[in-house]
């Protein structure tokens, strides 16, 4: 019974000295914790490890290559020029999709009864004609997503070349 | 209000203003801010990126083109979360998008924890690019202690022991639930204590 308490209590300690570490503990099984590893000396040398282990992965140094923030922030502040001349023609693009929007959306009315009549008399088919307003309606939207399209496949071929 | 309790709020208000500083530098794509927070979480970041890839080189170009991202989504940093999170998920993304370029279908795959370290170079006779930024004596054991160590628990210590963030921030940068940041926690520093004592891999 003794021998099976004092082997539960080692796990438990495990676990606690793990989980001190990972996700904290209570202050009544640090109490508990503290207690146990004055007393058990496997189980205090587990925790010294674990300390000795982390004291370790914590004191790791990593030396950054001389010269890599500058030249980072170089390189970030051409591409910050880049994008800053490309605003001015981006909110062009965006101005002019939205103008022709809104005189899409103001004329339709107008536009539809015009495609209808030419429908007719040329004797095309309703289904036809009607999908060609709807292409009329939709180009501003396909040629902003076709710009857009464009610029990202651009973006890629010059990330890819970086890396 | 005692003194503790005004610092503390002092404190808070610091914090609060630095980071809606930063949050109109970011938006407003100031180089002055850019330069800053380069030159502060340079050697953060770096560490991070050769955690993740093993490699000087890679890692050197990554650092590169993770600021390059932080210029160009900087709109998208909420202030809600810690600077270095979104910084190191953008990074993390970056070598994801790369490993898939490389026909691997995640970090994770890679990082298999079964698997074994992934990026490490298989040739014995070399030196790993990873020992060669490494120096000194417990340094050296570490870092061969860190080589056998899966990517993802590799990832889930330096994030947890040197950059001491929480685990839901963990959860959020590996883009997985929180439990398993825990098991690849507990599992790594289970790891980590037996090869530190000299135990096999």
């Amino acid at each position: 019974m003794s021998l099976q308490r004092d082997a539960m209590s080692h796990a438990r300690a495990e676990e606690l000295i793990a989980r001190e570490r990972v996700e904290g503990i209570s202050a009544a099984e640090q109490v508990q914790l503290a207690a146990h590893l004055s007393e058990c000396g496997r189980c205090a040398e587990s925790a010294g490890a674990t300390a000795k282990a982390l004291r370790a992965l914590r004191t790791l140094h990593v030396p950054v290559p001389r010269d890599l923030a500058r030249r980072t922030q170089f390189r970030v502040r051409l591409r910050a020029q880049e994008l800053q001349l490309r605003e001015p023609r981006w909110r062009l693009v965006w101005l002019a999709s939205a103008a022709s929007w809104l005189f899409g959306a103001l004329t339709a009315p107008y536009v539809w009864r015009g495609v209808e009549w030419i429908g007719t008399n040329a004797g095309v088919p309703k289904l036809l004609w009607q999908v060609g307003f709807g292409v009329w309606w939709a180009l501003p939207a396909i040629v902003a997503g076709v710009i857009l399209l464009i610029e990202n496949a651009g973006r890629a071929t010059d990330r890819d070349s970086i890396l | 209000m005692p003194a503790f309790e005004r610092l503390t709020a002092l404190f808070s208000t610091l914090m609060a203003d630095d980071r809606q500083t930063l949050v109109r530098g970011l938006r407003q794509r100031d180089p002055e801010v850019l330069d800053r927070l380069i030159e502060q979480y340079q050697y953060r970041l770096f560490r991070y990126l050769m955690f993740l890839t093993g490699d000087r080189e890679r890692a050197e170009d990554f650092f590169q083109e993770t600021w390059v991202r932080v210029l160009e989504r900087g709109q998208q940093y909420d202030i809600r979360f810690k600077f270095e999170a979104w910084l190191f998920t953008i990074a993390r993304n970056l070598v994801i998008d790369w490993q898939r370029q490389k026909k691997m279908h995640s970090l994770d795959a890679l990082m298999d924890e079964n698997e074994g370290p992934g990026f490490e170079p298989s040739d014995e006779t070399q030196e790993s690019p990873l020992s060669l930024v490494l120096h000194g004596e417990v340094q050296d054991q570490m870092q061969t202690v860190l080589a056998q160590l899966p990517v993802a628990n590799r990832e889930v210590l330096l994030l947890r022991f040197q950059e001491e963030l929480q685990l839901d921030e963990i959860a959020k940068i590996q883009a997985t639930p929180i439990s398993t940041v825990k098991s690849r926690l507990y599992r790594g520093l289970a790891d980590l204590k037996r090869l530190m004592a000299g135990g096999a891999a």
